[in-house]
């Protein structure tokens, strides 16, 4: 990661050497359809930004991420907490966790065409489907990491079942349930482009298959870069919130 | 068996057996032409299977993750280890890495496609991009992991510097890096699938093949609901196969681990 004046300075080096080599292979195809320069590709983030076309895509993109993980957290959070506490639920729902797992949200998008039509809904379904296992997953094992001796504490001294949950089962388990949001919502931003490719008339995925069509590749190479920096912005944004509101937690990760 | 097996086996079959009967039961009640049925779907699978469709598909879309995910890691292990042992080449590289990471493989198709058409260098492409990642970071995980008392231990009794990496930093960099290919095998799978999907869905459905492909086929052309679920069920079957196998292949590469 990046740290510092001298981290950043790295950085810029590094994406300098990184531009000028591309610059040079650019010039040498001398085909701005083909490859353009990243003189180009700046040129069309400007305007792109400029008429606000960049930003109204990113938004889309950006409402229906934070519509998914949100649903995928209210689904996959109690789901994970009642299966990691109580052996009979995770007896019972695992098999079907384990069956549809290995099913990617991507490969619903056939079918989720017929059951949503084109428009957001498909979308979110196929983000808080990608979303869903990890958050599920990581809460199961997160709860199941709790230390055993404060739940059986708190039990000698006659605290409710719920109250053991909401006290301490769910500080104990934050870190752990912090980090599943992260590879939930990183599993969910890399389903959204295909999803707004093939199944939404808006969005970032949209524009960039819009602009393939019409061969102008700047514009594709200026929505990429934003799949990219918002990808990076939002987990940035997960990672301050999980030092925010657990600091106990270990830093790595 | 004893009971408690028993009914542990109950219980992991009860809710998915009560899916699968209320699926029958509503498509039973509502009749539709189209709606799949358990048994339609089952029909649709013996079909695909017998012509040989669905296993050519399959065959077609693994053949082109293995290639992409050979070739994923063929880049990744070396720049890895070099990333890990070498503190200036890592503080070079990374900056790259950490940019190009959150950008979706599938984001990148439409440049694919415009360099190298709508076939398999197209899809290996897309494939090798998504496993580099998880490879390349897992990989320096594992080299900054390794004992650094074995590493001064095997320096002070003289070993150069090739023999070190070979025999001490590499196998105690192996788990990590078994981790970082059974991850990358999962992500390569579902990149090859959107792919293939997003192809098939923007290419005009010309020939590229593969499961992803199929299923768009199914979805736009023949409109056969009872198809797409059957490759969507493939589609999790391989899956689970794939990372079956990793997981025994690092297991038998790496008995301490175990």
């Amino acid at each position: 990661m990046i740290r510092g004046v001298a981290g950043a300075a790295i950085y810029f080096r590094t994406m300098a050497v990184f531009a000028a080599v591309w610059w040079l292979i650019a010039a040498w195809t001398g085909n701005a359809a083909l490859l353009p320069s990243p003189l180009l590709v700046a040129k069309a983030i400007g305007e792109l930004a400029l008429d606000l076309e960049l930003f109204k895509h990113a938004g889309i993109s950006l409402a229906r991420m934070l519509a998914s993980l949100a649903l995928a957290i209210l689904l996959a959070v109690p789901l994970g907490i009642l299966m990691g506490r109580v052996r009979i639920a995770d007896d019972l729902l695992d098999p079907v966790v384990e069956i549809l797992r290995p099913i990617s949200g991507i490969a619903w998008i056939p079918l989720a065409l017929f059951m949503f039509g084109i428009g957001n809904a498909l979308p979110v379904f196929i983000m808080t489907y990608a979303a869903f296992f990890p958050i599920v997953l990581g809460t199961i094992s997160g709860v199941r990491g709790v230390d055993r001796r404060l739940v059986n504490a708190a039990r000698t001294m006659g605290v409710s079942h719920r109250a053991i949950v909401t006290t301490v089962v769910m500080p104990a388990a934050a870190p752990a349930l912090l980090v599943a949001i992260r590879l939930g919502a990183a599993s969910a931003w890399t389903a959204v482009v295909a999803a707004e490719l093939i199944g939404a008339p808006s969005g970032l995925g949209y524009a960039i298959e819009w602009y393939r069509e019409l061969l102008m590749t700047p514009q594709v190479m200026a929505f990429i870069a934003m799949v990219g920096v918002l990808g990076f912005l939002f987990d940035a944004a997960l990672r301050s919130l999980s030092r925010r509101f657990t600091p106990w937690a270990p830093a790595t990760a | 068996m004893n009971s408690a097996a028993e009914s542990r086996i109950a219980r992991a079959v009860a809710v998915p057996v009560i899916l699968i009967g209320v699926w029958y039961a509503w498509t039973t009640l509502h009749p539709t032409p189209r709606t799949p049925t358990p048994g339609r779907v089952a029909a649709a699978a013996v079909d695909m299977i017998a012509s040989g469709d669905l296993p050519l598909g399959v065959l077609q879309s693994v053949g082109r993750v293995f290639g992409g995910f050979a070739l994923a890691a063929a880049i990744a292990i070396p720049l890895g280890l070099a990333m890990g042992t070498r503190r200036a080449i890592e503080r070079n590289v990374d900056p790259l890495v950490e940019s190009f990471r959150p950008i979706a493989a599938i984001a990148i198709l439409p440049l694919a496609i415009l360099w190298l058409g709508t076939g398999t260098a197209a899809a290996v492409t897309i494939v090798a991009y998504a496993a580099f990642f998880p490879i390349v970071i897992n990989t320096v995980a594992g080299v900054k992991r390794v004992d650094s008392t074995l590493l001064r231990a095997a320096a002070t009794m003289g070993v150069d510097r090739l023999t070190i990496l070979r025999t001490v930093i590499v196998p105690g960099a192996l788990p990590s890096i078994g981790v970082g290919l059974r991850i990358a095998l999962g992500v390569a799978w579902t990149a090859i699938i959107a792919a293939e999907l997003a192809v098939g869905a923007k290419a005009g459905g010309g020939g590229s093949g593969g499961v992803g492909q199929m299923m768009f086929v199914f979805y736009a052309y023949s409109i056969e609901l009872n198809r797409i679920v059957v490759c969507m069920i493939a589609v999790g079957l391989v899956a689970l196969l794939l990372d079956r196998m990793l997981r025994a292949l690092n297991a038998w590469l790496m008995p301490w681990t175990h």
